[in-house]
Formats: C-alpha cells, structure tokens, sequence
C-alpha cells in the first residue's frame, strides 16, 4: 500500500501507512525534531503513540532497513535502502604459507569465487586495489569483498587449496 | 527595568509549573500580571516602555502567524475546510456577538467580544494535539487546518474593523495597497532575500528582527493597524524559506509574547464594572459554541458526532489571539472580561482535550 503524506500546519508532517494486513501506522515529524509513531492494530479502538529522539529514530530506521545487521568479528555485511535486495559482506582473511609466493593472477581470484580482494594489509602497510601481478606474502591481510556465496568459493577453492 | 525582570522571573516559574503538569501556560501568564499589576498587589507598574517591549510579542505572533499561511497548500485542503471554516465562524462569533448584547455590552463592544471569542487558540490547539497523541486520528487534521483558516479570517476581520473608522474604502484600498506592494517587493527580492536568510552571520537575525519591528513604523504613517501588517508581511515573506524566517523569529516571539501576556494582566482593571456574572456566562458561551461547532463538523466531515466531539474538546481553549483583540480594541470592561474568559476556557479546554476519550462515549457510534 501508498503512504499518505499529509501537511500539518504548525506541527509538521504526517506519514501514514495501512499495511496488508489492515494494520496502520503513522509517522510524524515534529518541530522539536523529535517523531511520533503511532500504530493502531486492525479493529482496536485507539492507536498506541511513542515519542522517538532523532537518535533512537536512527537506530530504529537501521534496523527496519537492515542497513548493517551482522558486525561479526572479521566481517559486515552491508544492505543499501535504496537498492532492494543488494547486500554485500566485506571479509578479512589471514593469508598463510600455502599462498606465499602467488599473485592474484595466478590464484584467478575473481573468475574462479567472483569475490574482489579490495586491500591487502603487510605489517601495517596497506595496499588498496591491489594489481594483479600482486604477490603474496604469509601473513598478510586481505580485505575481501562479495556477496556471501562468493566469499564463501573464495575460502573454499582459494585459501585452503 | 527591576519590574520586568521580576514579571519574567515569576512567569519563568510557572512556565516550569504548566510544563510539569502539561497545562497551557497562557493563561498562567496572565495571571502573573494580574496578581502583580494594578488589580493585584501593584508590585509592577505599566509604563510606555513595558507597552512597546508587549506590543512587540503581539507583532511578533502575528508575524509568525503570517509564516504559516501558505495561500497554495491552503487551497488544495477545498471543500471541507470551508465548510469547518464557515461553521466555526458563523456559529462561534454570532453566540458570543449575542451573548455579549445580552449581558449590556455595547454594540461595538460585542463586535470585540464576538470577533475575540470566535479565534480558539491555535498555540494550545496544536500542543494539546501533540501532547495527548492525537495526530493519527482524521480529526486532527480537521482541527490544524481549522486553526489555520482562523488565522485567515482574523485577516479578513482586522481589515473590517479598521475599516470600520471614518473612511472605510480608503483603508481598504491602503490595505489592498500594502498587500500588492508587498507580494511584489518580496517577488522582485527573492533571490537577494534567499541568500541574505542563508548567510551564517548575524544578518539573517538582524533582518527578521529589523523587517518586523519596522512594522510598527510603516503602520503608523499609513495609519493601518500594525496587527495587520505584521500579519501580511509575515505571509509574503513565508515564500522566500519559512521554516528558517520560523526559527529566526522563534526566540523573539516567545519572550516578547510571555512580556504581551503578563503586561496585558497587569494593565486589566477588574475593579470596574465587571461582576462575576457575565464572566461565568460568556465562559458558559464560548464552551458551548466551540463544542457545538465540534459536533456539526464532525458530524459533517467525519460522519459521527463522536469525532465532533473530539473536535470541539481540542477548539474550546482561547488563548493568544483573543487577547489580541483585546488588547487592541477592548475597552476597560471588554479586557477583563476577555481575560477571564481566556484563563477560564483555556484550563476548561486543555482538561477537555485531555480526557476527550471519556466525553465522546455520550456519543455512541
């Protein structure tokens, strides 16, 4: 369903939306900067209000939007508002012996897992859009971009083969 | 100068109070003045000072009032507006018009008194809507633009009763002059006004301020009320980026309109002539005539006299622009019986507002 957009004089504006199921709810941006969200139950009498801070608005929209949603350790994993269903994770793998001595080339990151190795870390240096004539060393820190699927061939078919 | 901080620093306090306890803090303004001025204790005297620095909170209102009306987002709301709009007026000011007639007022004195009664505040309207979380219900839109073509017809009203003096088309057309004049002026200077607003010195500020005291001036050489003046230049300006002319203005009005409230209590003479009688019977007046307006509405625009019910309970409060009038026309006898009416209906209707939901069950759906 639309959202309905309604001007309120002197308050400021009003956001209204019925869900599917018949459920409204309505979002009012006030001078104080501050929201109200209302949502009414489908058949309940009166609607529940809470007043938001722009602050908790902002955590609140991050999580409808599932804008970062897992920060694991060594991982994100980001989805754009904008673009449905796009989400992208970013990996840091620990490069060991087994690569040493391989450039990117040589390894066919990107044909054989699709992923992109977007930097590389070396004892504190750090090498962003490493070219693939790019050789690796044990140790290093290669910061991995792709969607799940993708990083997952790239642990599988590049750093335990 | 001791006066005014001794005014302020008690209506500070009880600006804490009616915040604390969420009741409108107009008519505790009021009050202030009233117990400190000339019917009170005499602590505070008026003088020519302390009437400009209170003239400048009316200005200043009635400036930001202007901001608010935009003439393009007005015309789409169409039909139901009017039909709210109409019933409000026609019903609100010939009870109090009457009402007033009735209890001895003179005939230019129930004008006053009418046109006062007719105009709920919109200042409490608005807050109480916030406060008791209304906004989702339709009546609260009813209600906000209900408030907003008040604002209109207080235009359209002024105009009249300045009109009203030796040479009435003579104003008019000097009203009808400032108004092209100023839509043209604002029309031709957008682009150097815009920029001027959008400097991060302290021109933007010196501007609104200079722009709306200089109302005062102008006012008095065309011999127009400075209500009015303040009321249009505020509407032409709203073009050129209200929302920041808003917050420009904001810190003035508020002080300057807490000094109007508290200065008009202290200059109300209640030992005159007036009684306890007619102020409980045009209270009586102006509650039933708001929350019969309510009813037609709702019954009108929402289909049940529930809503209309809901309706009337926020629109009964007076507040800001019934002081107005009376600050500007009311006689002795008019201002405190305004006064009263105002501190009366207002505490009345924030308490309505409040508990809306209990009062709408003797309306079944």
């Amino acid at each position: 369903m639309g959202v309905r957009c309604v001007e309120l004089p002197g308050i400021g504006t009003k956001y209204e939306l019925e869900t599917e199921k018949g459920d409204r709810v309505a979002i009012i941006f006030l001078p104080s900067r501050h929201f109200q969200l209302y949502v009414q139950q489908k058949g309940a009498a009166a609607p529940s209000a809470a007043e938001i801070s722009p602050s908790e608005a902002r955590r609140l929209g991050s999580l409808l939007s599932g804008a970062i949603i897992e920060a694991e350790k060594e991982a994100v994993e980001i989805a754009f508002s904008a673009l449905a269903d796009l989400r992208i994770r970013v990996h840091t793998y620990l490069i060991r012996a087994n690569l040493a001595g391989k450039s990117i080339a040589d390894l066919q990151v990107r044909t054989r897992t699709g992923a992109t190795i977007v930097a590389v870390s070396r004892k504190g240096q750090n090498t962003v859009s490493p070219a693939p004539a790019f050789t690796f060393e044990d140790g290093d820190i290669a910061v991995v971009i792709g969607e799940t699927e993708q990083l997952q061939e790239f642990e599988r078919k590049v750093l335990e083969s | 100068m001791e006066e005014i901080a001794l005014a302020l620093a008690c209506c500070l306090a009880l600006a804490f109070v009616s915040k604390r306890w969420s009741l409108p803090a107009i008519p505790f303004y009021i009050l202030a003045g009233v117990v400190l001025g000339q019917s009170g204790l005499a602590l505070v005297p008026a003088d020519e000072f302390t009437a400009y620095l209170s003239y400048l909170g009316l200005i200043f209102l009635l400036f930001y009032v202007g901001l608010e009306i935009r003439p393009r987002s007005l015309l789409r709301q169409g039909k139901p507006l009017l039909i709210s709009g109409f019933i409000d007026l026609n019903v609100n000011f010939l009870f109090a018009f009457l009402g007033a007639l009735a209890l001895g007022f003179s005939l230019p004195d129930s004008l006053v008194i009418g046109a006062a009664l007719y105009v709920s505040s919109s200042a409490i309207a608005v807050a109480s809507l916030v406060e008791n979380r209304k906004l989702l219900l339709p009546e609260s839109e009813t209600i906000v633009w209900l408030m907003v073509i008040e604002d209109i017809i207080l235009i359209l009203i002024l105009s009249l009763f300045t009109a009203g003096g030796e040479n009435p088309l003579a104003m008019l057309a000097t009203i009808a002059v400032v108004i092209l004049v100023l839509i043209a002026a604002v029309r031709a200077g957008k682009p150097y006004l815009r920029s001027l607003l959008s400097r991060d010195d302290e021109l933007p500020v010196l501007f609104t301020f200079t722009a709306v005291v200089s109302t005062l001036y102008i006012s008095r050489l065309l011999k127009i009320p400075e209500a009015l003046v303040a009321i249009l230049l505020g509407s032409s300006l709203a073009s050129t980026g209200a929302p920041r002319l808003e917050r420009l203005s904001q810190p003035f009005r508020d002080v300057f309109l807490v000094l109007f409230f508290v200065f008009f209590g202290i200059t109300v003479d209640f030992s005159g002539t007036t009684s306890l009688v007619p102020i409980i019977a045009m209270t009586v007046v102006a509650i039933g005539s708001k929350v019969l307006t309510g009813l037609l509405v709702g019954r009108i625009l929402h289909g049940s006299y529930a809503a209309g019910m809901e309706v009337g309970s926020t629109i009964i409060a007076r507040g800001e622009f019934s002081i107005a009038f009376a600050a500007i026309y009311g006689s002795g006898a008019v201002s405190a019986l305004l006064a009263a009416v105002v501190i009366l209906t207002s505490l009345t209707g924030s308490f309505t507002a409040r508990f809306s939901d209990r009062l709408k069950r003797f309306f079944p759906p």
